[in-house]
């Protein structure tokens, strides 16, 4: 901290009083400045180029005009140089100039539209961090989603799903690693491994994350990826021989495939009527987590007798719910198988051969 | 290097007294440090309303968001220069800065409170590193507990 205030110039010190209202125009600056950004991701040079032709104001339309001409951050700073002397005695004009080369220097630094706006505007204070945050989820909400996907042969998901078992081995890792890294490696991940990640750093924080690892997908070779892994790989390796996390075994992730058959036969033997019962008493994060026990055939023969509502209910479990320990989802395999036992005794339909079935189910032991 | 600035020497200078009050600063942010370890990052969004400097509220946000390094630094750094702050609030806010970057770096805590005792300047630095590291394991066991309740009443 010390030492980037220490390398900062006398004239950075200088704290800016503006109005409200110049602020408030500031913002609509850096919400084009963000906007712009998000368009040079995928079109490059030709969306800042277009963006100059129809910007007003003169610091930012000759500084798009410089990006898109190919300056580097040197030749932007030079560039607007000559409009900080002229805008020497007015502060609106020096606090513009100081957001809008923040914004262009973060574009030229391959910074995320989102990591951008959160730069220019701390430029105009506390006050202005939860307006961008609005903003910032209301641009969450036109997001495009990522279809493309690019997976380098190795074990990063494996490693990843492992650490995942318990969120926070997972959480110190990627923040051991840093974002940029992190970024590298999910970038040849598939997107279980993006969906294990990315709540880790919140909506707008694990929406970058996910559009920062699609664009390496185009920018990093086969070898920078594996390269990145390989590092991330050792990283996990020092924090477990340092105690600060513990990884899984190949065993904790693996269920018992004979509680999986058995499960499977069991959901398939059941008629509609006790399968609808028992569902609408057992919450949605156990069946999410007991369905990780079963073959997807149950799925299928699950979802097909729900109604709409409570397909939906478990659908979206599924979606939240992380990889877990084999005793974890034996343990909700037993809850449910509880609540299966209740319908088919109340239902009198299942035969005795079922009904001991679902009591070993109940009391499986690995 | 180490790089010398004038007008961070000016505004850093505050009196003795003042600079005491950073002790309870260094034990608010180790214990968030051990929260992240057992909850997790997002467990900071129930710290932010109990934030008394807007810049702490701030950065909390930002380390949730996954920034850290040298972009947490240069927006931390703005949002301190964006408001005019001398003496002892100057040297405060430095210390929230170094403390939410060594928040965002999953730093041990021992190693946070090396970063920020520094603050103090080196007459005083290892006699309140001393302190706090001999008030460390019953902050750890306190968390042990709240640990081992949490997942009492999860089970």
């Amino acid at each position: 901290m010390i030492s980037s205030l220490a390398s900062l110039p006398l004239a950075r010190w200088t704290s800016i009083k503006v109005s409200r209202q110049k602020k408030d125009a500031l913002f609509e600056i850096a919400a084009r400045i963000e906007s712009v950004a998000e368009r040079a991701r995928s079109e490059s040079g030709r969306a800042l180029s277009l963006a100059s032709k129809a910007e007003r104001r003169k610091p930012l339309r000759r500084g798009l005009e410089l990006l898109a001409g190919g300056a580097d951050a040197e030749g932007l700073e030079r560039g607007l140089s000559e409009m900080r002397l002229a805008a020497e005695s007015d502060p609106g004009a020096i606090l513009e100039l100081r957001l809008t080369l923040a914004g262009l220097g973060g574009i030229l630094a391959g910074e995320h539209p989102y990591v951008l706006m959160r730069r220019m505007t701390a430029h105009l204070g506390a006050e202005y961090f939860e307006k961008t945050s609005k903003y910032l989820l209301s641009r969450l909400k036109r997001r495009r989603p990522h279809t493309d996907t690019l997976v380098v042969p190795g074990d990063m998901p494996d490693l990843i799903r492992s650490l995942a078992l318990d969120p926070r081995n997972l959480e110190r890792a990627v923040h051991a690693a840093g974002r940029d890294i992190s970024a590298a490696i999910l970038a040849g991940c598939p997107q279980e491994s993006l969906n294990l990640v990315k709540p880790l750093y919140g909506k707008i924080g694990g929406a970058s994350l996910e559009d920062d690892a699609s664009q390496l997908r185009g920018r990093l070779s086969g070898d920078e990826i594996s390269q990145a892994q390989a590092a991330f790989g050792d990283l996990v390796r020092s924090l477990e021989e340092r105690g600060e996390i513990v990884l899984g075994s190949e065993d904790d992730l693996a269920t018992d495939p004979a509680f999986i058959a058995e499960f499977t036969r069991i959901v398939l033997a059941l008629d509609e009527r006790t399968i609808k019962e028992a569902f609408r008493q057992t919450s949605g994060g156990v069946i999410a987590v007991a369905m990780q026990g079963m073959q997807p055939v149950a799925h299928e023969r699950i979802l097909g007798v729900l109604s709409k509502r409570d397909e939906r209910r478990i659908l979206d479990a599924i979606d939240d719910s992380n990889p877990l320990q084999r005793t974890a989802i034996r343990a909700a395999g037993s809850e449910l198988a509880v609540q299966l036992l209740a319908a088919a005794s109340r239902s009198g339909t299942s035969s005795k051969e079922t009904i001991a079935r679902l009591e070993r189910l109940r009391d499986w032991e690995d | 290097m180490i790089q010398w600035n004038a007008e961070l020497a000016r505004r850093l200078a505050c009196r003795e007294e003042e600079k005491r009050g950073i002790a309870p600063l260094i034990r608010r942010f180790m214990e968030l440090d051990r929260r992240t370890r057992s909850e997790g990052f997002q467990a900071l969004e129930s710290e932010i309303p109990a934030a008394d400097d807007p810049l702490l509220a701030v950065g909390l946000r930002l380390v949730m968001e996954g920034l850290s390094g040298e972009i947490l630094e240069d927006i931390l750094a703005t949002y301190l220069l964006a408001e005019e702050r001398t003496g002892w609030p100057f040297l405060r806010a430095c210390v929230i800065v170094e403390g939410l970057m060594s928040l965002a770096e999953a730093d041990d805590p021992a190693i946070m409170a090396r970063k920020l005792v520094a603050y103090y300047g080196a007459d005083r630095a290892l006699g309140v590193l001393e302190e706090l590291e001999k008030e460390a394991p019953m902050a750890r066991a306190a968390t042990t507990a709240k640990e081992s309740v949490r997942a009492q009443e999860e089970a």
